[in-house]
């Protein structure tokens, strides 16, 4: 409970860190030829989906963008993926067509560089195991597209390029996880969930795709913790964070939505901080600890009801005991 | 004396703006003679005559002045550089490497490399990053068990040495520069790993597709066809290969522009003459400076060859800009 609250306050902390960052970026829509790159591809990633706004009916929409365009990047099949991307999109990645024009063959069938990054990191997390999260996994990553290990000077955050990628990655496609269950329900396929077995299962999903990276996974999160990492990161928890509450059918448009992100947000952090150092087989230990905090969340909303509720319940009791004293004492008559 | 180096300096911010406009002189300079041709475009191309410094002369005859010119300096080249750029050439080689940042097993191709001050980095960078990874394993390695540190042994007798070595390739036209260069790395006993091949930048003595990093430092003002420069190195660089060029670039700032150019033309020829008993190469020196096309223009000549994420950083204030493109 007291680790719950801890977190809780440290969610509400880096959040709000978060918000006083993400919003200047959040208004950056096309980037300049001297940007283009991986980053520039992870802004406007954010920028598809609505970091910080409630949301609203059209947030399918949205949703359904941002995993087009997410999954879209990240799948090797580049060309196609080329193909099949937004017009809009493709010309707005394309900021600086004039000498592409001019040299003719671009090399990689219409691929632009982003997409060529995020290839070579896709290829890269294979390596991560051996090397770690570092430029060696990148510069081996690169060699098995054929492409020279000094290509790996094009990303200029070198490991934090390839640990945000990943998570990118895990997040887009937990997206498309409970984008079925959701559209499972929504077909009389599938019962609803109840909302805390909900939140369970879409961390535990989550935190399951790190288990082939589990070893390295401490050096990954400090790398993450480095002070020019630190927006990019707590924008995906963010993007994370709302992506769960949306598809668990939470719309609400008071304080409950920012403690219900809080919230979960710090169940999600403190579990991924168990998680690295658990040693039971298949995680269990992780799991039980997740059932325990999400418990604790359900019990303190059930208490502040029940809180509210007795309130009120001894207000009234207390307005009628005042009555029936004006009563009795006479002072309640007209004269 | 005062009037002209007036009228120099005003010329030489023009020029510093970008422009390549030229007007004609007044009556001698310190460079002695000065041949402006009425417009700029004929100064290229067109009439097969381009610039050498300040000079106009036939194409044909600029390689052969440039040979000339380096081969009067190189036994001076090192210390004339420490002594014009205040020691400040070697921050600018270690930051062209540190943003090269190559891994273990990369080939190397430094054009226009003659005294080898960038394969000798290379190589240490190399070095010492193979080191790191070799700490790195043996911490790893150092909770195994017996039988898993004897198959460890086993693999790196048995098989090759370790990943691909490093190689660097030093080229340069000058047969000079090239034997200075030898002399250093014997002396500093660095020969390992290291080829010294002479070559002309437009048209490179390697087949295509060969070298993991292509630099060219300081040298590339000097050709005659840089954009033939810049295609040989788009030949001979594998897919993925980085192109890096060192050289010297436009001032932004006015003061600092002051400053500078006061400092090219009135001391560096100077020190020239006193330390390496050449005058005019050093004033060549700082004429091609001024000729060379500024960051802007440069990156789109490297974007016109083909190479993709050219990006620029400039250093000093815009002293010296490295340029970085990728073939991919």
């Amino acid at each position: 409970m007291a680790a719950l609250l801890r977190g809780l306050r440290a969610g509400r902390a880096l959040r709000g860190l978060g918000g006083a960052v993400a919003a200047p970026t959040a208004t950056n829509p096309k980037c300049s030829s001297l940007r283009r790159g991986f980053h520039c591809a992870a802004l406007r990633l954010q920028d598809e989906s609505k970091p910080y706004k409630p949301p609203t009916s059209s947030s399918t929409t949205y949703h359904e963008h941002y995993q087009a365009h997410s999954t879209e990047q990240d799948t090797t099949a580049a060309s196609q993926g080329g193909a099949a991307a937004d017009p809009a999109e493709e010309e707005a990645s394309r900021p600086n067509t004039s000498y592409q024009d001019q040299s003719g063959e671009q090399g990689e069938e219409y691929e632009t560089e982003e997409q060529l990054q995020a290839r070579i990191l896709a290829a890269a997390l294979e390596f991560v195991p051996q090397h770690g999260w570092s430029m060696e996994a990148i510069a081996a990553g690169a060699e098995t597209l054929g492409l020279s290990s000094a290509s790996t000077g094009m990303f200029y955050n070198g490991a934090g390029d390839l640990v945000l990628h990943f998570i990118a990655q895990c997040n887009s496609q937990l997206t498309e996880i409970l984008a079925e269950q959701h559209k499972h329900v929504q077909l009389g396929q599938a019962e609803p969930k109840k909302t805390a077995d909900f939140l369970r299962d879409a961390v535990e999903t989550r935190l399951r795709m790190y288990i082939p990276y589990i070893e390295t996974w401490p050096q990954a999160m400090s790398i993450l913790l480095l002070p020019h990492n630190i927006p990019d990161s707590l924008k995906h928890l963010s993007t994370l964070v709302d992506d769960i509450w949306f598809y668990a059918g939470d719309r609400s448009t008071d304080m409950n939505w920012y403690t219900k992100r809080a919230a979960l947000t710090g169940i999600y952090n403190t579990t991924e901080l168990v998680m690295v150092q658990d040693s039971s087989p298949d995680f269990q230990d992780t799991w039980n600890f997740l059932d325990n905090r999400i418990q604790d969340v359900v019990n303190m909303a059930t208490t502040a009801k029940q809180a509210q509720a007795t309130g009120e319940a001894v207000v009234q009791g207390l307005m009628g005991a005042a009555v029936t004293l004006k009563n009795l004492t006479g002072m309640n008559q007209r004269r | 004396m005062a009037a002209s180096v007036r009228l120099l300096v005003r010329r030489v911010t023009r020029l510093s703006h970008g422009h390549v406009t030229v007007c004609p002189s007044g009556p001698s300079g310190p460079s002695g003679r000065c041949c402006w041709a009425p417009s700029s475009c004929r100064c290229f191309s067109d009439d097969r005559n381009t610039h050498f410094g300040f000079e106009t002369v036939p194409e044909a005859e600029k390689a052969k002045r440039v040979y000339k010119v380096f081969e009067n300096v190189a036994q001076n080249y090192d210390v004339m550089n420490d002594a014009m750029s205040l020691g400040i050439h070697r921050l600018w080689k270690d930051t062209l490497l540190h943003v090269m940042n190559p891994q273990p097993g990369a080939r190397l191709l430094d054009v226009a490399g003659g005294t080898g001050d960038i394969a000798f980095r290379f190589l240490e960078y190399i070095r010492s990053q193979r080191e790191r990874q070799r700490r790195h394993v043996a911490r790893s390695m150092q909770a195994l068990s017996w039988k898993d540190i004897s198959d460890v042994y086993a693999a790196r007798e048995g098989g090759e040495d370790g990943p691909r070595e490093s190689r660097a390739v030093v080229c340069d036209i000058n047969k000079e520069m090239l034997k200075v260069g030898k002399q250093k790395a014997d002396s500093m006993d660095m020969s390992a790993g290291l080829s010294w091949v002479v070559g002309d930048a437009e048209e490179l003595p390697f087949d295509d597709e060969q070298f993991d990093i292509y630099t060219v430092a300081f040298g590339i003002r000097n050709v005659t066809h840089i954009d033939q420069a810049l295609q040989e190195a788009l030949r001979v660089l594998k897919p993925g290969g980085r192109f890096m060029c060192l050289e010297f670039s436009k001032v932004r700032d006015p003061v600092l522009a002051r400053l500078y150019d006061t400092y090219s033309f009135k001391i560096i020829p100077v020190l020239g003459e006193v330390i390496a008993g050449d005058w005019k190469s050093y004033q060549y020196l700082v004429e091609s400076i001024r000729r060379f096309p500024d960051q802007e223009e440069f990156k789109r000549m490297i974007e016109d060859t083909g190479f993709y994420c050219v990006r620029y950083h400039n250093l000093t204030g815009g002293v010296v800009a490295l340029h970085s493109g990728y073939k991919l």
